[in-house]
């Protein structure tokens, strides 16, 4: 059961959330026992039922902690099976949560949603600003993660979270596939799941960097030159899939981008092939410019940033235009803080009349 | 959009092209700056990088818009990027 604080009114409550620090800065939903119960009843899932424990405070997460920090985050009812999907993702061991909450990197977990899910979860947007203010379910789903991290996971920071800068997609960082518009099988077929499934899909990613390239039609190599700037930003050589040569990185294509590789003949896969291949760098130059992390000391080779074309997580979102999105990450972690996926359990859902409106507002 | 509704505030007849994807945001910068009738004429989307022949063929389907507008008739956008979109290409 989770422990129960007093206070004389909300203003209060809030004050007394800040001020231990249970919040991420910013004015939280007080989650009072009746907003709890009911986002709890909207996950149609017991109270106590475990998803797992997060580190680095080994805090259990149980669906009503989960309640709590969506409640805490502004989240509608509707999002619950998203959010609890996004907490069973960061918990997969396989994604090293506890190294990753713990380290000094400015790591987040980027949330990528696919699926019926970003419509009956939401909306979740995808389209011109996903990663940027004003959608809701973008907003506070990300944030309900962050929230239980904080919460459950105990990530403090300067005392457990020690990210020597962070950045802000700390504070809520998701958005959904723009699954209709893309030329591309969506992510999570290219995972192994179905169309129809609805998957929440977690990766610690860096901060959005953007790659400009505006196309010509004209150019036989256009697509070439694209992947090759898309390669660059992925692996150049401040980044620590470069310099540690693992781990995994996502790539947003926005639609013109996405039409400049489909219309080349790539699918999904050909594209994270041959940025595989692209991102390398040369081991000489590493061990000048990085000498202290620099691993050969023999003749100079070009050394990959990652293992396989399959630690680049490709999709398309956004508005249309000459930006794209790369997101390197930290990749250190016994599993190399790789991604990971979970179907969203909508079938659960309990929709509470009056109050899960299935709201078409951001 | 700016320039155009600059560009009418000198009294210089001034129209705006605006492609299909950010036509609501000319619409936004229209009427943020007091001239929520300033002519604009909806392009396809995209337009750059689609090569010289789609660009010269929209240039060419756009002319006489352009020019019809600037000669004030009323509402050319009504009749811009869906003629465009024609292309055969």
């Amino acid at each position: 059961m989770t422990n129960m604080l007093e206070a004389t009114d909300e203003a209060a409550a809030l004050e007394t959330l800040h001020g231990r620090g249970c919040t991420d800065g910013l004015p939280v939903v007080i989650p009072t026992q009746t907003r709890v119960s009911r986002m709890t009843l909207a996950s149609g899932m017991d109270a106590d039922m475990v998803l797992g424990t997060m580190g680095p405070a080994g805090g259990v997460a149980t669906i009503e902690m989960v309640a709590v920090a969506a409640v805490m985050a502004g989240c509608l009812p509707d999002y619950m099976p998203v959010v609890v999907a996004a907490v069973k993702a960061v918990i997969d061991p396989v994604f090293d949560l506890t190294e990753m909450q713990a380290t000094t990197h400015c790591t987040a977990p980027l949330i990528i949603v696919n699926g019926p899910a970003r419509h009956n979860c939401g909306p979740i947007h995808s389209g011109f600003g996903a990663l940027g203010p004003g959608f809701r379910a973008n907003a506070s789903i990300g944030r309900a993660l962050r929230l239980c991290m904080i919460n459950i996971g105990g990530a403090k920071p300067g005392e457990s979270d020690m990210a020597l800068l962070g950045h802000p997609g700390k504070f809520t960082y998701c958005l959904a596939e723009d699954e209709e518009n893309s030329p591309f099988t969506p992510l999570h077929v290219g995972l192994g799941f179905e169309p129809e499934d609805s998957v929440v899909t977690v990766i610690g990613a860096e901060a959005p960097h953007s790659v400009i390239f505006s196309g010509d039609a004209d150019d036989p190599d256009n697509h070439l030159h694209l992947l090759q700037i898309l390669a660059l930003g992925l692996t150049n050589m401040a980044t620590n899939n470069a310099i540690l040569g693992n781990g995994s990185a996502t790539v947003i294509l926005n639609p013109e981008h996405a039409s400049i590789l489909a219309n080349a003949g790539l699918d999904r896969e050909a594209v994270a092939a041959q940025l595989y291949a692209l991102c390398v760098n040369s081991t000489a130059e590493m061990a000048r410019l990085v000498p202290g992390f620099a691993r050969s000391k023999g003749p100079d080779t070009m050394r990959h940033s990652f293992h396989s074309a399959e630690n680049i997580l490709i999709l398309m979102a956004g508005g249309s235009g000459i930006y794209s999105m790369v997101m390197p990450s930290w990749c250190a972690g016994a599993h190399r803080n790789s991604a990971s996926s979970v179907r969203v359990d909508a079938d659960q859902f309990c929709e509470i009349p009056g109050l899960a409106a299935r709201s078409t507002q951001h | 959009m700016r320039d155009g509704i600059e560009i009418a505030r000198l009294g210089i007849p001034a129209v705006a092209l605006v492609t299909q994807d950010y036509w609501p945001q000319g619409d936004f910068v229209a009427r943020s700056l007091g001239m929520p009738n300033i002519p604009r004429i909806k392009l396809p989307h995209p337009v750059a990088g689609t090569g010289v022949t789609n660009m010269r063929y929209i240039a060419e389907q756009m002319a006489p818009v352009i020019m019809a507008a600037l000669r004030g008739k009323p509402d050319p956008a009504e009749q811009s990027a869906d003629k465009a979109k024609e292309n055969p290409q």
